[in-house]
């Protein structure tokens, strides 16, 4: 859905480095690069951000929270 | 016994331990792992979540965040005079409230805020949650001390481990310099030297052996001390490395007395 907080196997936090990941992926550098610079060594943590796949985006496309307007009647 | 740090950054612990046994060197890295207690939130009350995400991932999320923990300043609940109901001495509240306006918002850990300046998130760049546009979260949550035998989320590391020191050896009168060893080896300690080959930062060898079957002559060989170990601590924010190690150590000791005065008492 979203980032794990940590890394499933050794528990590391993972998911602080995400957006700079993110960022710095999509500006064309070498994701090996990226994650050996935010010290994610192991490949059990690498694994977490290289295969995660952000659904909360899809799914907040049909959020169901009240306009302001529908809030007050 | 004999302690070296090799490398010390502020999340991670690199030493050198001689003169111990496996046994010993075990039951560090359990102490380390399951009985050493770090905060972690606890319990949730979840006042108004109109977010995607289920009331029971927005907690689990939270327990998972790290929190800077001082251990002298609180109890552990089963040790605490309240037994265990919860007071100030071994309980944190930590309150979050975030409204997204017109925009989708992220409510990142560093949005929580706790009644307890000193107890708060290790790192404040952990997204929670997404909101979008006029969703509400407000939250209510109880940190509290645990240790990693009852949840892994209590556990002040993220991986403790120790190999053995290795011994990379290469007989000069075998060795024929064919270089094959220094191509194979992952972590680069084998170098061709002039005319011979010779070993550098033989700490890093993961000890795979891989230079040991290129060689045809049979020069390489790879031994390992029995009685040191490299040990590699790393934190997960929630206490500095080395405090981590002194508290495992000192747990361990009063444990070991433990022990030897039950038997003593037989």
């Amino acid at each position: 859905m979203i980032i794990p907080v940590r890394c499933f196997t050794c528990g590391k936090v993972v998911a602080d480095k995400y957006e700079q990941f993110k960022r710095e992926v999509r500006q064309g550098e070498d994701p090996a690069v990226v994650l050996d610079r935010l010290g994610l060594h192991r490949y059990c943590c690498r694994r977490m951000l290289l295969s995660h796949v952000d659904v909360i985006d899809s799914f907040m496309a049909f959020a169901t929270s009240e306009s302001p307007g529908a809030k007050q009647s | 016994m004999e302690i070296t740090i090799i490398h010390k950054q502020s999340d991670a612990i690199h030493f050198l331990v001689e003169g111990v046994d496996v046994a010993f060197a075990n039951a560090l890295r359990r102490t380390m792992l399951t009985r050493l207690p770090a905060m972690a939130i606890d319990e949730v009350i979840v006042i108004e979540n109109t977010s995607v995400m289920y009331d029971e991932m927005l907690a689990h999320r939270l327990g998972l965040i790290p929190l800077i923990t001082k251990l002298d300043d609180y109890n552990l609940p089963q040790e605490c005079d309240c037994e265990g109901k919860g007071c100030s001495l071994c309980q944190c509240t930590l309150t979050l409230e975030k409204e997204a306006g017109d925009q989708e918002t992220v409510v990142y850990s560093r949005d929580l805020s706790s009644q307890d300046p000193k107890v708060v998130p290790a790192s404040g760049e952990i997204p929670i949650v997404k909101l979008a546009p006029h969703q509400r979260l407000i939250v209510e949550a109880y940190a509290r001390l645990g240790t990693g035998a009852e949840n892994a989320k209590f556990q002040p590391v993220a991986t403790v481990a120790y190999k053995y020191v290795p011994v990379v050896s290469v007989d000069k009168t075998k060795c024929d310099r064919c270089g094959a060893c220094v191509e194979a080896c992952p972590k680069k300690i084998l170098k061709l030297d002039g005319d011979k080959v010779s070993t550098q930062n033989t700490l890093d060898c993961s000890m795979c052996e891989a230079c040991v079957q290129e060689c045809e002559s049979g020069a390489i060989t790879i031994d390992s001390k029995k009685d040191s170990f490299l040990f590699k601590v790393e934190s997960s924010g929630a206490l500095p490395p080395d405090e981590i190690v002194e508290r495992a150590a000192d747990i361990l000791k009063e444990r070991v007395r433990e022990a030897l005065e039950f038997a003593g008492s037989l």
